[in-house]
């Protein structure tokens, strides 16, 4: 292969290489086919320019580019938004691909690498795709220094090391202006406001649905706690709660709204600073019974859960007060009460049966519930991560059939219980426990915490917490999942504990990613000001901001100025050069200067037919410095010759 | 001359220009989505957008840069000047680009602490003599986002020779015996030793007194006596000066490769005959300069 086309073949490669790597974080969202199409498209063109290809013509191109676009239509039924977007922009730079020729579709390549990775920080913005995204940038960026390149004469260039010096030069610029760059309150164009599929709880239950998240490690939220950690007893984290029941599965009421009692509180307040990872829904979480949090993230509806005015789509902080001891809605609304006591007509006859036999024979609503928790507790119900599946009647099935459930299997069956003893009672699902991380001294909770319970209503005491999983299995709230009956289980999805070192491990793991969402992922206004306070503004308006940015990027420039001047600086010529040097300037200023080209002994000889009076001296000059520059040996008097002779040089 | 920091201009290209527009679009998006990295990306690409600006300009600051003046072309030939560039720093000088008079660009780059010439190849219509006025010595490197640019003005000549005429009558006081007969009596008498200069023909150079001096010489011969035409302009045919001139050049080209002693005589100035390169430049730049004294000539 000729040079030209190896620095072609080179150049299409860096840039092709960076294009897949921005495609990497992407991969697994997209759609297989889109994936296929654009690694495909990559191979192709890269094994097209080795054998000499010829590349599809202009037709072909069309035809394919309107192909990819229909293929986005059907596939995301839109071609705008996040998902449809990034996959027509991945489609786009495979037929771009097809038509690459010269370092402009090169370059283009390029930006569209960078838009790939801008797109993967608005899916994710954790260490892992942090990591994986800050090398692609610099890959691209030294594609881009090898694409741009002239010649291919010239010195080697190491792109790698170039591009990242450079990033470094330019590190305290941007360093700065993301640390004063002010950030929006609002946006300038609507927020993507659908719910995106994640993993975590959703608006309505199935009982087997929670136990698929129990397999899941994926951190839910981070709590840091202002007093001690509350013990795991405590530590109910409400999320939603479903008054709906179809028979089978439970749902958020959705349509229409209470009025909101206000709870009355004893003991001591817990105050704490959840971290939420995005969920893409619109619920917060919060320790039973929150009283206040961050004015404005979110309102409390009736059922006492908090909803965001927005789906949580990115990394969410929100300060909150909680009691643990609370009455709350001790006087029941009349259409409230029917709301927590509707059963499906004619669904579930044995449980209507049981419920109806049980509550006969105790003597107090208390010693009814009291007696279901016996029976839960007594007689043969399993709690296990892989229940079976439940008929039509799912709470009949359970109570009489399979008898082997989950939180969700009994939370369900105890309130349909309940309900058909005429009690009020509803589920709420959230999270229960918790993993203490002892690095960085914050509570994690993860999807696998994730849990559902009761609650009942009982005249003069309001809503009650009644956790029918912990008659079953109790070492499940006190110790968690790992150490109840289902914990053994765990082994087989993979998540049995580990060792000590690999659980100190993954702690570390887990408070670099914490501190990564307090000072990357969530750092916003607040905390700009509070930075801004330290350096002497408070209540900074954009003065401060401007003032802040124009010091710091000047400083910033500075430190640049001063690098690149270090890095520049004339190499200080050794001796030899420096006396030859001065020969040379000397004659140049009687305007005798070497060609270019001209050899020194050449010049000499020029120099003495110009003026034969510098002859002799000229040439034993010229000879004493080659003989320095090019002997073999050269003698340590030499120097001192050439230097002297220099010295008396004076034409 | 050296390239001087006040003197050294910078804009971005048409490249750069769209990087500043992708930039400003990731800059929005970010900011709307509220998406801390990717301000942060936007960010980064931004502050390699300045060190890219200053490590531009940084490419051709300090250099050294001297031109010198061509070797005479033929009318219709490049004349080819040529610039060095020396880099008296410690960071090598990639992708520098020359460009002058309508001369194609010319690239090169410097290694640390070296020197690099670039031949800027200035095509030529008539002769006469051109000067080498302004030459641009740009870069875009790194990343093509920038482009630098310093201007010189090296005033360096360069004297073009007429174009020797293809289908020239043979000189008029050329002996009868011309042709091959001539080349081989011109290399019967062997003269004396000469230096080599470009141009001179390969078979002549002595290589045994290469070989003892390390020097390169060239042998020269003395022709027959009766060989020692004077081309005059009254003689050349043609039906304008510039004909005539090309005409007069062709027969001096060929009587200098046939190692002849010519003389040349032109209206106010007359070259004595003489052999050899000296000789060959002389005449030809007597030609390149000559103009017409008077109306009856042309």
């Amino acid at each position: 292969m000729s040079p030209e086309r190896d620095a072609g073949f080179r150049r299409l490669a860096w840039a092709t290489g960076g294009l897949v790597a921005a495609l990497v974080p992407h991969l697994l969202r997209l759609e297989p086919w889109v994936c296929a199409v654009v690694l495909a498209a990559s191979a192709w063109r890269l094994l097209a320019e080795r054998r000499g290809w010829r590349l599809p013509p202009p037709l072909v191109r069309g035809m394919i580019a309107g192909a990819v676009t229909a293929g986005v239509y059907l596939s995301y039924s839109t071609i705008t938004g996040l998902d449809g977007g990034t996959a027509l922009l991945a489609l786009m730079s495979a037929v771009k691909l097809l038509e690459t020729r010269n370092a402009r579709d090169q370059t283009v390549l390029i930006f569209i690498g960078w838009f790939l990775c801008l797109a993967s920080f608005l899916y994710a913005q954790d260490v892992r795709t942090a990591a994986w995204v800050l090398p692609t940038v610099w890959l691209l960026a030294a594609a881009l220094l090898v694409v741009a390149r002239r010649g291919e004469d010239g010195t080697p260039l190491r792109p790698f090391r170039t591009t990242g010096a450079m990033l470094l030069k330019g590190a305290p610029i941007a360093v700065i202006l993301f640390a004063f760059f002010p950030r929006l309150a609002g946006s300038f164009w609507g927020l993507p406001s659908g719910e995106r599929a994640l993993t975590g709880l959703t608006e309505e239950m199935s009982p087997g649905d929670i136990s698929d998240l129990t397999l899941n490690d994926v951190v839910a939220f981070r709590v840091r706690f202002d007093g001690p950690l509350p013990p795991p007893r405590e530590r109910y984290w409400r999320g939603l709660v479903f008054s709906e029941f179809d028979g089978k599965t439970w749902s958020r009421e959705s349509v229409r709204s209470f009025p909101w009692k206000k709870p009355t509180h004893s003991a001591a307040a817990v105050g704490y600073t959840v971290t939420l990872e995005p969920t893409g829904q619109r619920m917060l979480f919060a320790l039973d019974l929150v009283d206040h949090w961050t004015p404005g993230v979110a309102v409390q509806s009736w059922d006492y859960s908090l909803r965001t005015p927005r789906p949580v789509n990115s990394v969410l902080r929100y300060d909150a007060t909680s009691y643990p001891r609370y009455n709350a809605g001790e006087q029941l609304a009349p259409d409230l009460r029917d709301l927590n006591l509707e059963l499906p007509f004619g669904r579930n006859p044995r449980t209507a049966a049981l419920a109806k036999g049980l509550r006969a024979s105790s003597a107090s609503d208390a010693d009814y519930i009291r007696a279901v928790l016996r029976l839960f507790r007594e007689q043969e119900f399993y709690y296990t991560l892989s229940p079976p599946g439940l008929e039509r009647d799912s709470v009949d099935d359970f109570l009489f059939n399979t008898r082997r459930g989950f939180c969700g299997h009994f939370a369900s069956a105890f309130t349909a219980l309940m309900r058909a003893a005429g009690i009020p009672a509803r589920i709420v699902a959230g999270y229960q426990g918790g993993d203490w991380n002892s690095v960085g001294g914050y509570l994690i909770v993860r999807q696998s915490h994730a849990h559902a319970w009761s609650e009942v209503w009982l005249p003069g005491r309001g809503w009650w917490r009644v956790d029918p999983t912990a008659a079953v299995a109790p070492e499940r709230i006190e110790r968690g999942i790992a150490a109840s009956a289902a914990g053994s289980e765990l082994a087989e999805g993979g998540l049995l504990r580990d060792s000590e070192f690999f659980w100190q491990a993954r702690m570390l793991w887990d408070n670099l990613n914490a501190e990564w969402n307090d000072w990357v992922v969530r750092f916003d206004r607040a905390n700009q000001e509070e930075l801004l306070a330290h350096l002497g503004f408070h209540n900074p308006g954009w003065a401060a901001f401007a003032t802040v940015l124009v010091v710091g990027l000047g400083l910033a420039g500075v430190v640049l100025l001063l690098w690149l001047a270090l890095e520049y600086r004339p190499r200080r010529p050794d001796a030899v050069t420096a006396a030859y040097r001065k020969f040379t300037g000397r004659l140049a200023r009687r305007g005798i200067e070497p060609a270019v080209g001209e050899a020194p002994r050449a010049f000499a000889k020029r120099v003495r037919y110009l003026r034969p009076d510098l002859g002799v001296a000229s040439l034993s000059i010229t000879e004493a410095y080659l003989r320095l520059r090019y002997g073999p040996a050269p003698a340590a008097t030499d120097l001192d010759f050439l230097r002297r002779e220099v010295a008396r040089f004076r034409p | 001359m050296t390239l001087q920091r006040g003197r050294i201009y910078i804009l971005p290209t048409g490249l750069g220009l769209a990087f500043g527009v992708m930039l400003f679009a990731m800059l929005l998006g970010s900011l709307n989505y509220g998406n801390n990295l990717g301000l942060a990306l936007t960010f980064l690409l931004g502050a390699l957008g300045v060190v890219a600006m200053h490590a531009c300009h940084r490419n051709l600051e300090s250099l050294v840069a001297r031109a010198s003046d061509a070797d005479p072309p033929f009318a219709g030939q490049d004349a080819l000047f040529r610039i060095a560039v020396a880099n008296p720093g410690r960071v090598p000088r990639c992708d520098l680009e020359a460009a002058a008079n309508g001369a194609p660009e010319a690239t090169a780059s410097v290694a640390a602490g070296g020197e690099s010439a670039f031949t800027l190849r200035v095509p030529t219509r008539r002769r006469g003599s051109i000067v080498l006025e302004r030459v641009e010595i740009a870069t875009r490197f790194p990343y093509g986002l920038f482009r630098a640019w310093a201007v010189l003005h090296p005033a360096t000549h360069c004297l073009v020779y007429p174009q020797p005429a293809r289908d020239a009558p043979p000189p008029p006081l050329a002996p009868g015996a011309a042709g091959g007969g001539a080349v081989r009596s011109g290399e019967d008498d062997f003269a004396g030793l000469k230096d080599y200069h470009p141009g001179d023909q390969p078979r002549h150079i002595a290589w045994k007194a290469y070989a003892r001096a390390d020097e390169l010489l060239v042998k020269e011969f003395s022709g027959e006596a009766e060989a020692m035409p004077v081309f005059d302009l009254d003689d050349a045919p043609g039906s304008d000066l510039e004909t005539r001139l090309s005409v007069l050049a062709r027969w001096v080209v060929d009587a200098h490769a046939r190692g002849l002693t010519f003389g040349l005589r032109l209206p106010g100035e007359d070259i004595a005959p003489e052999p050899g390169d000296a000789q060959r430049r002389r005449c030809l730049a007597a030609l390149a300069r000559f103009e017409a004294p008077a109306p009856d000539v042309a």
